[in-house]
């Protein structure tokens, strides 16, 4: 609740509109079994006069009634959009501030889930809120308060209802709350055998377990089956008891009244005022209920949203000056640990490398390769020692400095829905089709780009799947590569290039980036053969630095991971 | 309308075996109904009995005459209306409670069923998120139907009709004024209905773009900020924000404001026969009390008039989506199955070898991905198929043991085409190991047991001991009880690969295929993979889809295929001295002193 405050304060007139206009239209509800009594009075005393009055006042108050609930619902729809539209660019800016650690820990999908599902529910409980919550509250105490001036010595039948009422509530949320909890798990198990039998078909059918994965899928689904049965059971007490409930008060109410309508003679007019007031209470209390339920899930929404927007950004940025600076970088004993994390993925580590050279990082799956050129573009901050671009501490380097100093291309650094060049230009926004076109001869990407009908102009579609694997990652190596970096770190980007296109992307940068470090990962010593150091990553450590004849000498896991590579002599025929 | 017949089908589909319960339902329904429609005379005659009594009493003449029997009878039958009304709606609730139920766990169990027998094909061209939203959503809101809706439908439909003959048969005239403002009503609920559908389509769609771009730029969140693209971003969310905003106003407008309209027509009915029952009291010939009992009786029946037609407006975005529901998985049940034959003979064993000949293929008409392959393989012999992605290596797996089925030509084994085996036989006797070793929850030893589940401990730690995995899982503290689950891995890509390739040792098949079963790993992983695999090939009849050429060296014959067509065959030594294709590639991969 409190993170919506401000924001109601922002809608301030559009709120008080909304409840203005609720207020008018209980007032609407419950005055008019108030007249239908002056009414029945008249009918009794022959009142043709006060008949006629009385019913123009009803209509007047039934059409007040039906523009009292136009008014609400535009101005609650205005409030709820106003809030959940003004909440989720709040929450995205909020979520772009964020270091990547604070993404990384709330997952990105998370985060999806929080600015979609969640802004919704919020949006759906403040639409609920002007239009129901509001009214249900008035509609009770407004119905009670008239019942209680209607017949003052009925309290105790109205106050035997909602007890019995509200007995029967606790009872059966009690039973149902329990079966809810089932329930949930019950969906979660169905469902995990479902996917598990989706992403597995093949290996069901080529075992030939098609029957018994039937079998475990009816018996989680045959639980499910039972709960939600036990759980149509207490509703099916609910309504019927509620209505009985209410019904025979009803009947004890008039019974009542007539066996002391010779001392209460004007009740007579009262009996059907009477009655309505006390159904409305009994709707006020069901629909009551059912709200609580949907509230509490938005809750739990406006908490998990409140949570993200508590989070301050584990990393700040010094400002200052934001030109590119020298692409030289140095590790001193770095050590860095994830959240969460036992151990860390690198100790000490330490090493340098000249501006303009170029480093190989190898090691196995897990040695912290990644990790390691994550720290030069300051995705993360070690835990100890220092990483330095351009001789400085990165932790003292303007944001847009370190950015326009390093370029990281990923393995799956695809290009955003939209066209070619909208993604080229948002790195390098004055950049003209000829120097696209040479950053693409860079990244072997111009010969299937420039086949394209719009060419530079052409559409790249969500997660860039109108483009095949490798030349997704030229695309993004392009992308890397048009601002002219002084440092490039190509994380297993050429991963999906053959051979041929790998070795060319390389003599480009050497010929064309020669000022530019680059930092290569990879899993094909092929790669980084030709590289003025490489590298060993083993858990964390280094293991040993050098180029490639010095490590096949002298370092015993390169020479392993270089056996698993290596052609055997008899195999070699032109070389 | 196509949409509602085929949703129309389904239902009854699942739900005719329960008629009788229906039927019972049904005439509990209308039982409950004539109680309901009926009480309010009885509280009007109260009232009038009342009125009587009170002016008997209250003149001094017939005070002797005056008696509260006949009004304290009439509330009693009141009473008991009532009790009749709950006690007959909370049997036919609890009927339909258990169908419900039972029929949405049949159709769960059904869908599960049909997917079983469903050819591989469909789960290849559907996204797993799209069909188990099916099994999730799609269900859903087929049982919030059934559950909310077929009861309140049944009950406002016998409502309706029951207060329309209740009135008439009343007063005639009452029951018009009662009925006069309807056409009005339904008209209004009609237009705002049509402009609900069109702006929340409209709301889904600009929220459906939303959506999208959050989803792609947060999950490419790293992107962003290496590149310094947070601004960017935000410049582009706040043009789909924006749209939101105005098109989801719109939506909500018109789809929150039938309910405040249909209780404002309420209220106005309410008003109108309040005003016209008085008038009408007035200045007929009726007693007092007879005229009492007319407004009270039709107060009542004009505060229960919009109820269903109010039930049916909130009903009707449900019954939209269960419609939409059933049709998507109707959809499923329409399906394709796989076809095994009449009377398939069990797979022997292989006395001669398989023949692959002249095969051609297309996962789409027209789009041919083999283009009359051939490949020749003898007892016990190790094939490998290496190409570039897209030649069509993994294709030919997906025939061998009949994910798909050929397009021309047949794969035979000594002789016998494949398809006359009983297919259950093929593939129990043809072993696979893929490039993602799917494992399933349960424990370790479940897992490896997974294609035989009465295999004794013996044969599961001696398949494991040859996919070189024994000593990892003692190590575990539970050992072989440890438990797997897909989602929260504890194992290596390496280890669940090892895992399944134990798996399929298990079921000691007759021809083996691994497709690429070493591609998510590092080449020192690699090296450990392939050695448990030389135990698995060992004396079977083995094909080897490779992407890297380091695991086939050894291979008695390679096939190289690209662009859908062997182009070169034979051993290493000799297709390297061809020096084509696969030399080439082989330069390409392996690093050279």
């Amino acid at each position: 609740m409190k993170v919506l405050m401000p924001y109601f304060r922002r809608y301030h007139r559009d709120v008080w509109l909304a409840l203005l206009s609720v207020i008018v239209l209980v007032f609407a509800t419950l005055w008019q079994p108030r007249l239908l009594q002056v009414v029945m009075e008249a009918i009794i005393k022959n009142d043709q006069q006060t008949v006629f009055q009385q019913g123009l006042f009803l209509l007047g108050l039934a059409v007040l009634g039906i523009i009292g609930g136009i008014v609400n619902t535009i101005y609650s729809a205005r409030v709820a959009l106003g809030v959940a539209t003004d909440l989720r660019a709040d929450l995205y800016a909020h979520v772009q501030s964020l270091a990547f650690a604070d993404v990384e820990k709330f997952s990105a999908s998370n985060l999806v889930v929080r600015m979609t599902n969640d802004i919704n529910q919020v949006q759906q409980i403040v639409m609920a809120g002007f239009q129901q919550i509001t009214r249900i509250p008035l509609l009770f105490i407004g119905a009670l308060i008239l019942a209680l001036v209607t017949m003052p010595q009925q309290w105790w039948v109205i106050l035997a209802m909602m007890a019995i009422i509200l007995l029967v509530c606790l009872v059966a949320v009690k039973r149902m709350t329990k079966y809810f909890g089932q329930t949930q798990q019950d969906i979660e198990n169905v469902n995990t055998v479902a996917r598990e039998n989706l992403m597995g078909i093949r290996v069901v059918k080529s075992f030939v377990q098609e029957g018994n994965e039937i079998k475990k899928f009816s018996g989680a689904s045959d639980e499910l089956t039972n709960v939600t049965a036990k759980i149509g059971y207490w509703f099916a007490i609910l309504m019927p008891a509620f209505f009985l409930t209410a019904n025979l008060a009803v009947g004890v109410a008039v019974y009542i009244v007539g066996q002391n309508i010779t001392t209460h003679p004007a009740y007579l007019a009262a009996i059907t005022s009477f009655i309505s007031y006390l159904m409305q209470i009994l709707f006020a209390v069901i629909n009551g209920g059912f709200l609580m339920t949907f509230a509490s899930r938005a809750f739990i929404s406006m908490g998990r949203i409140g949570e993200v927007l508590e989070t301050e950004p584990s990393m700040t940025y010094v400002s200052g000056d934001d030109q590119p600076v020298q692409g030289d970088v140095t590790f001193e004993h770095v050590t860095f640990t994830y959240p969460g994390d036992d151990h860390p993925t690198l100790s000490d580590v330490s090493f340098t490398l000249k501006a303009g050279t170029m480093l190989g990082i190898v090691g196995a799956t897990g040695s912290g390769k990644t990790t390691l050129a994550q720290l030069i573009a300051r995705l993360y901050d070690p835990d100890s020692g220092q990483v330095k671009v351009g001789g400085v501490d990165v932790r003292q380097l303007p944001e847009k400095a370190l950015r326009s100093t390093v370029a990281y291309v990923l393995q799956r650094s695809t290009l955003f829905s939209g066209t070619i060049s909208g993604n080229l230009k948002q790195v390098q926004p004055d950049a003209s089709v000829s120097h696209m076109q040479w950053a693409a001869n860079v990244a072997q990407a111009s010969e299937f780009i420039e086949r394209l009908p719009q060419t530079y102009d052409a559409p790249v579609e969500e997660r860039s799947q109108n483009f095949s694997g490798g030349q997704q990652q030229r695309l993004a190596i392009t992308r890397g590569v048009i601002a002219n970096p002084k440092i490039l770190i190509l994380d297993d980007a050429t991963s999906a290039l053959d051979a041929r296109s790998e070795k060319l992307v390389q003599e480009a940068l050497d010929r064309d980036l020669k000022e530019t470090t680059t930092v290569v990962i990879a899993e094909k010593i092929s790669s980084i053969i030709n590289a003025d150091q490489i590298l060993v990553l083993d858990h964390g450590r280094v293991s040993g630095v050098g180029t490639h004849h010095e490590l096949v000498a002298n370092n015993a896991i390169y020479q392993a991971i270089y056996q698993t590579q290596k052609a055997r002599e008899e195999g070699t025929v032109n070389e | 309308m196509s949409d509602l017949r085929n949703a129309g089908k389904y239902y009854w589909h699942y739900l005719k075996r329960y008629w009788r319960g229906f039927i019972v339902s049904m005439v509990l329904i209308a039982f409950s109904t004539w109680c309901i429609v009926v009480a309010p005379t009885y509280l009007g005659r109260a009232v009038e009995q009342l009125t009587t009594y009170l002016q008997q009493w209250s003149a001094p003449a017939t005070r002797g005459q005056a008696s509260l029997t006949p009004f304290n009878h009439t509330l009693i039958i009141y009473i008991l209306l009532y009790v009749g009304d709950a006690s007959t709606i909370f049997i036919s609730s609890l009927i339909l409670a258990r169908v419900t139920a039972h029929s949405t766990g049949t159709m769960r169990v059904g869908l599960f069923r049909k997917l079983q027998r469903m050819k591989v094909q469909y789960f290849d061209t559907h996204s797993d998120g799209d069909v188990l939203a099916r099994f999730t959503s799609d269900l859903d809101n087929i049982f919030n139907a059934m559950n909310q809706a077929l009861l309140e439908i049944l009950l406002a439909v016998a409502q309706f009709v029951g207060l329309l003959i209740v009135m008439f048969n009343q007063n005639a005239t009452m029951a018009w004024v009662t009925m006069a403002s309807t056409p009005l009503a339904l008209l209004i609920a009609a237009l705002v209905m049509r402009k609900a559908g069109v702006a929340v389509n409209q709301q889904q769609d600009d929220i459906g773009k939303l959506n999208g771009y959050i989803n792609e730029q947060i999950t490419g969140q790293k992107v962003l900020i290496t590149n310094g693209l947070q601004q960017d971003s935000l410049k582009g969310f706040a043009g789909y924000n924006a749209k939101v905003r105005q098109s989801a106003l719109t939506g909500q407008i018109w789809s929150g404001i039938l309910n405040p309209l249909m209780q404002g027509m309420s209220l106005l009915n309410t008003a109108i026969v309040i005003f016209f029952g008085s008038w009408f009291a007035l200045n007929g010939s009726l007693s007092t009390g007879a005229a009492l009992a007319l407004v009270v009786v039709f107060v009542n029946y004009a505060q229960q008039y919009y109820q269903p037609i109010m039930s049916l407006t909130s009903l009707y975005s449900m019954i939209q989506l269960a419609i939409t529901g059933a049709r998507r998985v109707d959809e499923v049940r329409n399906q394709p199955e796989e076809t095994n034959p009449a009377q398939g003979h069990e797979m022997p064993a292989i006395q001669n070898g398989l023949k692959i000949d002249d095969v051609h293929f297309s996962y789409l008409p027209g789009k041919e991905i083999l283009h009359g392959v051939s490949i020749d393989v003898h007892r016990g012999e190790m094939v490998a198929l290496v190409g570039p992605t897209g030649s069509g290596k993994t294709t030919v797996m997906n025939l061998m043991n009949r994910f798909y089925d050929v397009d021309q030509g047949a794969i035979t084994l000594d002789g016998t085409d494949i398809r006359q085996f009983d297919l259950q036989s093929l593939r129990a006797n043809v072993g696979i190991v893929l490039q993602e070793p799917q494992l399933f929850t349960g424990t370790i030893a479940d897992n490896i047991r997974y294609g035989d589940p009465q295999a004794g401990m013996d044969r599961v730690i001696d398949a494991a001991k040859q996919a070189n995995i024994h000593d990892f899982i003692t190590s575990l503290p539970a050992g072989y009880d440890t438990r797997v689950s897909d989602e929260q891995s504890v194992f290596s890509a390496g280890q669940k690969q090892l895992m399944s390739i134990a798996r399929t040792i298990l079921t000691n098949p007759r021809l083996l295929i691994l497709d690429e079963a070493t591609s998510n790993v590092d080449t020192v992983t690699e090296a450990r993979i392939q050695a448990a695999m030389d135990n698995v090939i060992q004396g079977r009849t083995s094909f080897v889809i490779a992407h890297r050429l380091k695991t086939i060296l050894n291979a008695d014959k390679i096939v190289v295929l690209r662009n859908g067509q062997v182009i070169e065959q034979g051993n290493h030594q000799a297709l390297l001295a061809e020096d084509g294709f696969y030399a080439e590639l082989y330069r390409n991969q392996m690093v050279f002193d």
